[in-house]
């Protein structure tokens, strides 16, 4: 190779090199503006987020600290909504004043005395009742349900069923709150009216519906702000049922759900939640199972591991052995749905066809539902109920913690 | 010589290559000549019948409404057949449309590998990049056909869409126990993370050496000078050890392709061989942390 050649490979390897070192000072500011860039996106989305969450009133601390968990009072709860307490009207008082004076024994009450004793045997003390738990929790004055002529008469439709719905609250605390499993010390709260009405007559209980074709609820649909709700397209295409038609929304209660029955153990899968050799291949169960817990992680306000142990779901113990009780109280809980779903709601009169219970029918979005009171006085049980169940579902065996 | 065949070849090509200057601050591109051929000619029909069977699912589900169509486009989903199907072939809105979709996009990507193994042939090169490509393949064809036809259900596959995906990736781990505890994920996820350490590595090896001329890869691998030599001291000081200009490459290959490999067995184990990982966990005692949580045997 000659000199002239060398030189002009030279030249051209030197010109390649200085290619090559400008293009690396490109990519060198290139890749700086990229990562101040990606910065800047990620700390505007997560501001967006964090701001659209307080707007929300999305509560933070409740996310997955079990121990932070603080109750929310009710009026509170309706102050978030721009909502107050009720109280019965000034027309009403006056006529329950005029006849409370007329009977101060009451004239056909024929729950609230068996449940809760010969006290509301008293006219007074069943307008306490009435004007602590009714108006409030239904969110109605007296005259909703009442003549205010003659408060004994059953001629409104929504007294008979105001009636029945205070047994079924009475049956269910007995038969499901009483016997939730807790650790010593823990509060038993009571159903009231307020639980789910939350001061409305007639309370939308699915207020989790997430329908892609709503531009609102964009955001929930793709799981953004919503946890991946199912729209009912994923419904249909997973086999979702409920009455035999692929529901609208899903929040848990479907035909398979309500099919569900304890085996002789007092044990029962609502939701199959991880394979052993004999399940089924197919992931629909599982798509059904993560949809229902997406609602309970809506419903109460909480992360997965506010029941779960993250390593494994099915576990009822953290690495460490610490008892998940809400995991064992999620699976009560699931229980008194299905009472409340088969039992209770059909008997109801006046109920709307469509309307089923869930989660978020009482706990809105926060652990220990806002229209709950710590009332210390309970339900005695009643042999003979006004309205007894259509099927027998005992009670599910409590998973409590191995001595 | 190496030295020779490059600087011709790079005098050859720097005649008519033209240099887009916007892209010139991210890398060295140069657009075209492609080449359609055949098998790109096969693979891009496949391509496209693939997307309008989606686009004609999706369109469905939206009315055929372009504005639904783009604000819901995350949340879409061509599912496959439910489980009770089996392996039979559903109708169109049952899972149809996502068999069709699938076996289009199966044969796409067939075509693909086959398109890049001629042009790699008629370059003169071997072919590592369509063998390194077959490795991504195997793990598609793992989760989206053998698997499913092993346990009996193509209702184990992802659906197709964005949202699809990233429900499938947590459904198929809870459903098989917690996928973490997969030993061939774990091989998986050594290999992804060890593919991204060596090609920065590499990357900036080769960056921190440009005034050595380390950067001339073909003329360093035949035959290393002062840049190479510099890197592999750097590495040598750091960690004891170091690649060489080329196994530095077959390194990298290796972590790339365990990735895909390790996964797609990780895939096709889960169900037939073992049905729940984190139980498999507990029986191989692999941390003692996990016992309480165990399930008792």
């Amino acid at each position: 190779m000659s000199t002239d050649n060398m030189s002009a490979a030279d030249g051209a390897i030197a010109q390649y090199d200085e290619k090559q070192r400008s293009i690396m000072r490109g990519e060198v500011a290139g890749l700086v503006a990229g990562a101040i860039l990606a910065l800047g996106g990620v700390i505007a989305l997560t501001l967006m987020l964090a701001d659209r969450r307080a707007f929300e009133g999305y509560r933070a601390e409740s996310q997955y600290n079990y121990a932070g968990v603080q109750r929310v009072s009710y009026t509170d709860y309706l102050a978030s909504q721009g909502r107050k307490v009720v109280q019965p009207s000034a027309e009403a008082i006056t006529a329950y004043n005029a006849w409370q004076a007329a009977n101060p024994k009451t004239v056909n009450v024929n729950v609230l005395n068996k449940y809760l004793g010969d006290k509301y045997t008293d006219t007074a003390a069943v307008f306490g009742y009435m004007s602590s738990y009714f108006t409030p929790g239904v969110g109605v004055s007296c005259e909703y349900c009442h003549n205010l002529e003659n408060f004994s008469s059953d001629e409104k439709p929504t007294k008979a069923t105001a009636r029945a719905m205070l047994v079924m609250q009475f049956e269910l605390q007995n038969k499901w709150i009483e016997t939730i499993p807790r650790p010593e010390g823990q509060v038993v709260y009571q159903l009231k009216c307020a639980s789910c009405h939350n001061g409305q007559p007639k309370f939308w209980n699915n207020a989790l519906i997430v329908s892609a074709s709503d531009p609102k609820n964009f955001g929930k649909a793709a799981g953004v702000f919503g946890g991946g709700n199912p729209t009912s397209y994923d419904l249909k295409n997973i086999g979702v049922t409920l009455n035999g038609q692929t529901p609208p929304f899903y929040s848990f209660v479907d035909d398979e759900y309500l099919a569900a029955r304890a085996d002789a153990d007092g044990s029962v899968n609502f939701f199959q939640v991880t394979a052993d050799k004999d399940t089924p291949p197919g992931l629909n169960a599982t798509y059904r199972n993560q949809n229902a817990m997406y609602h309970q992680n809506s419903a109460l306000g909480v992360g997965c591991d506010f029941c779960h142990y993250g390593g494994y779901f099915a576990s009822y113990v953290l690495e460490d052995g610490t008892f998940k009780w809400p995991k064992s109280q999620a699976r009560h809980m699931q229980g008194m749905v299905q009472d409340i779903a088969i039992n209770w709601f059909p008997q109801m009169p006046n109920l709307v066809d469509t309307a089923q219970p869930n989660c978020y029918m009482c706990h809105r979005g926060n652990v220990v539902p806002p229209g709950d009171y710590d009332d210390p006085e309970r339900p005695a049980q009643v042999a003979d109920p006004e309205i007894k169940p259509l099927v027998d579902l005992p009670v599910l065996k409590p998973i409590l913690p191995e001595q | 010589m190496a030295t020779e065949v490059y600087r011709e070849s790079f005098e050859r090509r720097t005649k008519t290559v033209r240099y887009i200057r916007i892209l010139e601050g991210l890398a060295d591109t140069q657009f075209g000549p492609v080449y359609l051929g055949m098998w790109g000619a096969f693979a891009l029909f496949s391509y496209l019948m693939c997307v309008f069977i989606t686009a004609i699912g999706y369109g469905e589900q939206v009315g055929y409404n372009p504005i639904r169509f783009l604000r819901e486009f995350a949340v879409l989903t061509l599912y496959p057949p439910s489980s009770a199907s089996g392996l039979q072939m559903a109708p169109l809105q049952q899972g149809g449309y996502w068999q069709l979709a699938t076996l289009f996009l199966v044969l796409t990507l067939v075509f693909w590998t086959i398109r890049i193994w001629t042009r790699a042939v008629a370059n003169g090169l071997r072919p590592m990049v369509p063998v390194a490509f077959s490795a991504a393949l195997f793990l598609f064809a793992a989760i989206y056909v053998i698997h499913p036809i092993w346990v009996g259900s193509w209702n184990e596959a992802p659906g197709h869409g964005i949202r699809a995906v990233l429900l499938w990736t947590n459904h198929f781990s809870v459903k098989y126990g917690n996928f973490y505890y997969n030993p061939f994920h774990m091989l998986s996820i050594f290999g992804l993370l060890g593919s991204t350490v060596i090609l920065a590595m590499h990357g900036g090896t080769i960056l921190a050496t440009l005034s050595y001329g380390s950067h001339r890869e073909l003329d360093e691998i035949e035959d290393s000078d002062e840049g190479t030599h510099r890197a592999q001291l750097l590495w040598r000081w750091v960690m004891g050890f170091n690649a060489t200009a080329f196994s530095i490459h077959q390194w990298a290959l290796g972590f790339a392709t365990l990735v895909a490999v390790a996964g797609a067995i990780g895939v096709l184990a889960s169900g037939p061989v073992e049905p729940n990982w984190f139980v498999w966990g507990c029986r191989a005692d692999i941390t003692p942390g996990l016992q309480a949580a165990c399930p008792t045997p």
